[in-house]
């Protein structure tokens, strides 16, 4: 076939996938937005938007409104972006490490990030932050990205030598981590007061179930800038599929690129964490499904991981919300009913074949 | 033109490279050749700026390499790794058009990948994933994309260096290679190869680097350099270079001739005497 042919049918192959995966994602956001104790219909939501929009709407309960507007749409958005970003923080960290096991809560990322965002919860009161003032606000997420930074960059510096990662020593570092931090969360707990604390199994599962739109739009704007950041790195994660020197070689600034990643995958999921707590599994088995279907080109996996990531979020939060209403289930226990099984099955794939 | 004055490079004051002279024009090919651990990766990495020398000067087209960036020195040098493993399921295709990450958006950098996909018979595993491909069409495939990196005819020389590019290719193979590194030359490019294949080196290089310790013994025109006696030197073993009668072409035997042999076992009998 003529080069320039194919390579003209796989991307608009490529456009097709997007736009599919596009279409189902907002066939979720719908169906996100109805699911719920009190019954909002798929046209009431859409009456609600056009409102908002300022198109003359009739017979919109003011009720129904608050329910959409207040609860469930920031839900939906929170879930969107937190999805999202942790699919792309896990394609970057794959890339990075040029393995296919890594993620952000397997190696520790998820869990540092809760645990610093703990520390700032049970002790900002005695050196007297107020976590609504403004300092709070952005105080929270940010401890929470340097919790996860120093987390990723000690597992790197750990795992790395040369370029290449020992992925036994990263996996056991990981599960050092989520140990040491686990069991700090709880000694943090243990100090702090009912008000401050809702609970533990909030930090070290996740829940969607804490989303406003105040803390969506400093969290959102974080994890939305730091997305975009790690979305515009396709060629240099291509390269760095061949190696660290090798993509040296093709002129890509290694050193910059390991950099911007590291920080901007540890900025997302901390903002993220901040709010849900450490939610597993996602940045796991997405960028594996993508892979699977649309091969490992970073230009379509990178765009696709994140919308699947929101699919996968979105999918899950309305499974904890359905599964033992009225209460509700913390979304890292689907999540990681879905990833854990994933993850021994490329376990078992990498045992086969050393190679994925 | 690379060149190189008293470049040297050391771990913790153990000298891993005493310093070195050489240069590389472009349109010929120079080929390094020493035992193990002689210092030829180092000397490859220094080269390519991916470790920066203890001491010395080294510079590309006259402008000294560390004040290069990656991407100036992508677009001025490509670099085949001796043993390359990709991460997750590229297609060939991919991999090769990894080599047009340095080309300037006006480069027609797509007729070149048809034109070096041709060049390394790489087409016809073009659409295959790269984790199935046999470790020869591997090392072409990494080939077609150095290549395609400085395919693109340019006014200033470009230069490539190629780390062992034949170690898991069949004989006809391994010459095609070699043939092919010979059309290279003449498109302004200078090649530095290391080879481990004497007889390869004997047929193809132009200038030759004898390498021991870190230390560089030999440095010159091939035929001055690949000599019976600087080999069995330089390698610590005896070598013979013969010109073959009819093709008027050295050939290198590398073990021991029978004339040696008995050398050897005169020597020992008479220590046993005395």
């Amino acid at each position: 076939m003529q080069l320039s042919l194919y390579l003209s049918t796989r991307s608009s192959h490529r456009k097709m996938a997007l736009a599919i995966i596009g279409s189902v994602l907002l066939v979720a956001i719908m169906l996100s937005l109805v699911t719920g104790a009190y019954p909002i219909t798929a046209s009431e939501v859409l009456g609600i938007f056009a409102h908002k929009l300022g198109m003359p709407v009739s017979h919109l309960a003011a009720e129904k409104m608050n329910v959409l507007w207040t609860i469930r749409l920031p839900r939906v958005l929170l879930a969107i972006v937190v999805g999202g970003s942790l699919a792309v923080a896990g394609v970057c960290l794959q890339g990075l490490f040029r393995n296919p096991l890594v993620e952000p809560a397997i190696i520790g990322v998820s869990s540092g990030s809760a645990l610093f965002a703990v520390i700032i919860i049970v002790f900002s009161s005695s050196i007297g932050w107020q976590l609504q003032s403004f300092i709070g606000v952005f105080a929270l997420p940010l401890s929470a990205f340097v919790g996860g930074l120093l987390n990723t960059i000690l597992v790197y510096k750990l795992a790395s030598k040369a370029g290449k990662t020992d992925i036994a020593i990263l996996i056991l570092a990981g599960v050092a981590m989520n140990a040491l931090s686990g069991a700090l969360i709880g000694l943090a707990i243990y100090f702090g007061d009912d008000n401050a604390i809702r609970n533990f199994t909030f930090w070290s599962l996740g829940s969607l179930g804490g989303a406003s739109w105040t803390k969506l739009y400093i969290v959102g704007t974080l994890i939305i800038i730091s997305s975009l950041i790690m979305l515009s790195f396709p060629r240099a994660l291509n390269a760095f599929a061949l190696g660290e020197s090798e993509a040296f070689h093709m002129g890509i600034d290694v050193q910059k690129v390991k950099m911007t990643l590291l920080v901007f995958s540890a900025l997302a999921v901390g903002a993220g964490v901040s709010v849900t707590g450490a939610i597993g599994f996602v940045g796991l088995v997405v960028p594996h499904l993508v892979r699977m279907v649309l091969g490992a080109d970073h230009h379509t996996l990178l765009p696709a991981s994140f919308l699947v990531g929101a699919i996968l979020m979105l999918g899950s939060d309305i499974l904890a919300r359905v599964l033992v209403a009225p209460a509700e289930l913390s979304v890292g226990i689907i999540t990681a009913l879905i990833g854990a099984p994933f993850f021994l099955y490329i376990l078992l794939n990498f045992k086969s074949k050393r190679t994925i | 033109m690379i060149q190189t004055t008293a470049l040297t490079y050391s771990i913790q004051h153990k000298a891993i490279l005493e310093p070195i002279n050489l240069t590389v024009h472009p349109g010929e090919l120079l080929v390094v050749l020493g035992p193990n651990g002689a210092g030829k990766s180092t000397l490859l990495k220094l080269l390519t700026g991916e470790t920066t020398a203890c001491g010395g000067d080294l510079s590309i087209n006259s402008l000294p390499l560390q004040t290069l960036t990656a991407v100036q020195m992508a677009m001025l040098r490509a670099v085949m790794p001796q043993h390359s493993q990709v991460s997750f399921s590229y297609t060939a295709l991919e991999v090769i058009a990894l080599g047009m990450l340095s080309h300037q958006k006006n480069s027609r950098s797509y007729e070149l990948m048809e034109e070096v996909m041709g060049l390394t018979e790489t087409r016809e595993f073009a659409y295959r994933q790269m984790e199935e491909l046999s470790g020869g069409e591997k090392q072409r495939v990494h080939l077609a994309r150095v290549l395609l990196q400085i395919w693109e005819d340019k006014p200033n020389p470009r230069y490539l260096f190629l780390d062992e590019p034949t170690s898991s290719m069949d004989i006809a193979q391994q010459h095609q290679v070699l043939k092919l590194v010979q059309k290279v030359k003449h498109k302004n490019i200078g090649v530095l190869a290391i080879v481990h294949d004497l007889n390869l080196a004997a047929q193809y290089a132009d200038k030759v680097l004898l390498l021991n310790k870190g230390r560089a013994l030999h440095y010159g025109p091939r035929l001055e350099v690949m000599t019976s006696q600087k080999l069995t030197e330089v390698f610590d073993h005896p070598i013979s270079v013969i010109n073959h009668p009819l093709y008027a072409q050295d050939i290198i035997i590398t073990s021991e001739t029978r004339v040696q042999q008995q050398e050897k076992q005169f020597k020992y009998a008479s220590i046993k005497t005395a």
